[in-house]
């Protein structure tokens, strides 16, 4: 008996050893394989918010297409076509322009399909909302149902003035 | 006789070591008070709420906010971040579905569908859940939800397992087939935080889309959900989105 408390505290030290070991092992493997600020807000890298934010605008929006074109886009805010965006017809602001300097041509698609989108008759459009039935319409005006012909009278900036 | 003593001390000790390491894995990350993201200190995400609307009714299926989307997002061929359905329910029986590329070019009549007592168009996208089903699936912690109401993936974090995928119930995300990470609308995060409309909303020519704060006073878009007839998407599985419809069929899922 006179040789327990020796007995004792060696396992006591082995016992620390692992619990020490243990601890060291996932300290480690925490800082090894968490990235740098997961967990700051939630079960998640924080960073990435700031990644997400960081991430190009491509639409510049209509103002932005006035600073340059203002006489089209006077006559687009004045007429049918106003609700509709430039950069839906044409297309995004960053094709086009780079560091406040034009940097490639506008592409634009100029056939009757572009009309066709909002403007062929379909069941399912709201009843209110201006629309024909292309060939019909076409026919009536002695045209036929190819390229760009829906621009021979309409103005696409002012669709229904000139007529 | 040792080795007896010792094997039970062991068991005993390793058990408290791994409640403490743990614990401590637990306990680790400490959530700080700062409320500025990191690198923008001019935007305060717990400034803001936001919510999404969409008025069935004004819909005319013109595809505009998909190819914004697109463009906006470089989102890949084939795969539709928003997209927008084309409903027609014939004898309030027969319910035809279709979705032509997401919509990304419109919609062509289809001589095909019987004489269809209703039609219209649903656009769609992530309802940005407030009580996600994607975000708890996420064994990594990639998909997450933010202090304004949003629910990102981290593409760098994710390792791609496609549970969220699966956990979605509304078909929103999917595997970029470059990356093979998760992918889904973001309300356009980059633009958001920027003080601009999500992208699709800007889109819009037909003020269908809209997007609200619920934080911000007087604000046109949260009137009109306290006030009007809206509804969401799968309402029974209590997925609580923050996508309202405005004149919302029954039909709708
Ligand atoms: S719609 Fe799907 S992807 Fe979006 S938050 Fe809800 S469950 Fe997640
Ligand atoms: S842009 Fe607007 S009107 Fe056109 S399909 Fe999308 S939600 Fe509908």
């Amino acid at each position: 008996m006179s040789d327990a408390p020796e007995r004792h505290s060696k396992h006591l030290y082995r016992a620390v050893i692992v619990i020490v070991g243990g601890l060291i092992a996932i300290f480690s493997s925490r800082l090894l394989l968490m990235p740098k600020s997961f967990g700051e807000h939630g079960w998640y890298r924080f960073d990435n918010v700031a990644e997400q934010m960081a991430k190009p605008v491509k639409h510049g929006g209509n103002a932005s297409c006035k600073s340059c074109h203002g006489e089209q886009s006077e006559q687009h805010d004045g007429a049918g076509h106003a609700t509709v965006p430039c950069e839906s017809c044409h297309a995004p602001l960053a094709t086009h322009v780079k560091e406040k300097k034009k940097s490639a041509d506008m592409k634009v698609e100029r056939t009757y399909k572009l009309c066709a989108r909002c403007h062929q008759k379909l069941e399912a459009r709201p009843k209110d909302f201006p629309q024909v039935v292309l060939k019909e319409h076409l026919e009536d005006q002695g045209e036929t149902l190819e390229g760009d012909v829906c621009l021979n009278c309409h103005q696409p900036h002012a669709p229904l003035e000139d007529l | 006789m040792l080795a007896k003593l010792n094997r039970r001390n062991f068991l005993e000790v390793l058990g408290q070591a791994t409640a403490a390491g743990g614990l401590i894995v637990l306990l680790g990350p400490r959530a700080t008070q700062a409320t500025t993201t990191p690198e923008d200190e001019a935007y305060d995400w717990e400034e803001h709420s936001y919510v999404y609307l969409i008025d069935i009714s004004k819909c005319i299926g013109c595809g505009s906010c998909v190819r914004g989307c697109k463009a906006e997002n470089d989102v890949p061929d084939g795969f539709y971040r928003t997209w927008v359905e084309r409903y027609a329910i014939a004898g309030l029986e027969e319910v035809r579905i279709d979705s032509p590329q997401g919509g990304l070019n419109g919609f062509q009549p289809d001589p095909t569908a019987p004489a269809s007592t209703k039609s219209f168009f649903v656009p769609k996208l992530c309802n940005h859940c407030s009580n996600t089903p994607c975000v708890q699936v996420c064994p990594v912690g990639a998909s997450y939800q933010t202090k304004d109401g949003l629910v990102l993936v981290d593409k760098d974090h994710c390792v791609g397992c496609g549970y969220c995928v699966q956990a979605c119930p509304y078909g929103s995300r999917f595997l970029d087939p470059e990356t093979h990470t998760a992918e889904k609308c973001t309300w356009c995060y980059h633009r958001i935080s920027k003080g601009e409309l999500p992208a699709c909303v800007a889109s819009c020519p037909t003020g269908t889309r809209r997007f609200g704060d619920l934080k911000r006073e007087g604000d046109e878009v949260v009137a009109i959900i306290r006030s009007q007839n809206v509804g969401v998407l799968a309402k029974e599985l209590l997925t609580k989105p923050r996508c309202y419809y405005l004149h919302l069929d029954g039909e709708v899922r």
